[in-house]
């Protein structure tokens, strides 16, 4: 079994869970209040978390193949896979840009001309935060990415053909690599704070976007475990061993104890400091989304944690299953918390008062307006979709999810599932903790 | 600890692979290893020795949670009944200020602790030399050792002969 065969089972189901992804996506904007807020921040959040799972995968990818790590040769078509998803992340991305032209959408303050002219700040951020810059780093950064996941993608297709004892591809595949790596790492910083961090125009962090990446990271880690105990459940990759899974599983357990170390980097130093314009990131988010908050702290380190801190459960599929299912709906939590409360007080900013355009959907309108215009006040009541992740946000993201499952599986149908030629499949396949 | 004032009959292997097809054998006879000594750690030869996994890391466990406990309480002690003193303008009692402290006492305790503790367990220490059978199991030789009183001498060179041991020696520890 060396090519992955998409059954129609599973085709139908991916499907269907991205009819409904579109169905709550469409139910939301139908319901919406007048600047479709809810909508907006959805198609945002869900676009930016799983556009980074996979710029993650290529990077994580590129980091093996510079390293000489031999380890994960055996799968790598798994994270070859994951790269495929930036292009419909590019698209996606093109349309924010497109809404924030055309002003669909009134998520990014500094994307309203008449904010930024009375504004102090924002006129001084206006050289970066401005409609030319968001270009770049939405479709001009993605573009890049993808160009030279494509150039080692096809790179390591040819070399299961083509390949021969000098290794020729990998070596060329090695120069890609070793070059993407530190655009990566910048151009990530550019495109987080373009993408999440100037939500909230008027503040910053210098640590934001370690702190993005890191969850990204996580996450990327915790699908390829999920992506890998699937296929094996299936009969696919018999030999991708409990030696590998537990490697993967160690980064899991290691890199959550490293995003702890960095949200908490960034929220201590805002809290000794106590200046008012940093603090508002995190008063606005204790004070009127105390559950998540707190919520994202269990999920994404106290649990994973302890869970995982013991060897075998890093060895046992279920154990190490649920902690990455968990682990991803956490990190999705968390940007969920880094993304909507910047985009309502922009809405309520700039919308002034926020009316139902049918007097109908009450929820989501009083939503916008009452948690941005008493945020800094008193703890508002929690609204599905603003304050907490409604049900249709839930199904939001499993829409998502499918169309990046549909994506990885047609992908991982196009290629030999376990390379040949790879200087490092022995070392693999062979692979011993 | 090691144990002390034994006779071992010992044969001497040039290779980690013959080591443990070795040690594989001598499970199957049913033959009772004493020890097996080789210059570096060799993979997979804990599980074919039948060597239960350390609980090392249990002990591990309990002084991280000792070292937590020491300096989270430790400090809420001191800076909310002993001398409490206002800093910056926060409560006494600042959980995020004490966050990095209680991570340091955390890894300190853990790792002195687990440090102590292996080296009681085996016995090791300053001033302590252990016994060793022969000069070149610190360089390129792998050791598989009998305890004579329980194998007889016939069986054991058998046995070496046998896995193809390069050199079959005895000593008295």
């Amino acid at each position: 079994m060396n090519t992955y065969v998409v059954s129609n089972k599973q085709r139908n189901l991916l499907l269907s869970g991205i009819v409904l992804g579109i169905a709550c996506l469409g139910w939301v904007y139908v319901n919406d209040d007048a600047t479709h807020t809810r909508f907006w921040t959805n198609f945002l959040h869900n676009t930016v978390f799983f556009t980074g799972i996979s710029f993650m995968a290529v990077f994580f990818y590129s980091i093996c193949v510079t390293a000489w790590a031999g380890w994960s040769s055996l799968f790598k078509r798994v994270w070859e896979a994951f790269g495929m998803f930036l292009i419909v992340g590019i698209i996606l991305m093109f349309i924010v840009f497109l809404g924030a032209k055309f002003e669909w959408h009134h998520l990014y303050h500094w994307a309203d001309q008449a904010s930024v002219a009375d504004d102090k700040i924002l006129k001084g951020k206006s050289g970066f935060l401005n409609l030319t810059w968001f270009f770049i780093s939405s479709v001009v950064v993605t573009g890049v990415w993808f160009f030279f996941y494509w150039r080692m993608r096809s790179l390591s297709i040819r070399e299961d053909k083509e390949g021969d004892p000098s290794f020729k591809l990998h070596h060329r595949q090695r120069v890609w690599a070793a070059a993407f790596l530190p655009l990566a790492g910048f151009t990530l910083t550019l495109v987080i704070w373009q993408w999440v961090m100037s939500l909230d125009a008027h503040w910053y962090s210098t640590l934001f976007a370690w702190y993005c990446g890191a969850s990204l990271f996580v996450s990327m880690i915790a699908m390829t475990i999920l992506v890998l105990v699937y296929l094996k459940g299936k009969g696919y990759y018999e030999n991708v061993s409990t030696e590998h899974i537990h490697d993967l599983g160690k980064f899991l357990f290691g890199f959550s104890i490293f995003w702890t170390y960095l949200w908490f980097s960034q929220y201590m130093l805002i809290w000794y400091a106590n200046i008012g314009e940093e603090t508002v990131y995190f008063k606005e988010r204790v004070m009127n989304y105390p559950v998540l908050f707190y919520t994202n702290l269990v999920m994404n380190f106290v649990l994973p944690f302890f869970i995982l801190m013991r060897n075998d459960t890093k060895r046992k599929f279920g154990s190490l299953s649920f902690v990455a299912l968990l682990v991803i709906f956490g990190h999705w939590i968390d940007y969920f918390l880094m993304i909507k409360p910047g985009a309502l007080h922009t809405a309520h900013a700039l919308g002034g008062a926020v009316h139902d355009h049918d007097g109908h959907g009450h929820d989501a309108g009083h939503g916008v307006a009452e948690t941005a215009g008493h945020a800094t006040e008193h703890v508002s009541t929690f609204v599905s979709g603003f304050t907490l992740p409604g049900f249709l946000e839930i199904g939001t993201f499993i829409g998502f999810l499918c169309l990046f499952l549909f994506i990885i599986y047609t992908v991982l149908s196009k290629s030999r599932l376990v390379p040949v030629n790879d200087p490092y499949i022995t070392e693999s396949l062979n692979h011993h903790v | 600890m090691v144990e002390r004032n034994k006779d071992l009959i010992f044969g001497l292997y040039d290779d980690e692979t013959e080591l443990i097809s070795a040690v594989k054998q001598a499970k199957e006879k049913h033959l009772d290893i004493f020890d097996v000594f080789s210059p570096f750690p060799v993979h997979g030869l804990d599980p074919v020795l039948g060597l239960e996994e350390s609980r090392l890391h249990v002990a591990g466990f309990i002084y991280g949670a000792l070292g937590t406990l020491t300096a989270f309480l430790g400090m809420t002690w001191i800076f909310t009944k002993d001398w409490p003193i206002i800093f910056g303008g926060k409560p006494h009692w600042s959980v995020p200020a004490f966050i990095p402290i209680t991570f340091e006492l955390t890894v300190l305790f853990a790792a002195v602790g687990m440090t102590v503790t292996f080296y009681i367990i085996n016995g090791l220490g300053p001033g302590v030399t252990n016994p060793y059978l022969h000069d070149r199991i610190t360089d390129d030789k792998f050791c598989i050792a009998f305890d004579s009183h329980h194998i007889s001498e016939s069986d054991a060179k058998a046995f070496f002969k046998a896995t193809g041991a390069s050199e079959v020696g005895a000593k008295h520890i």
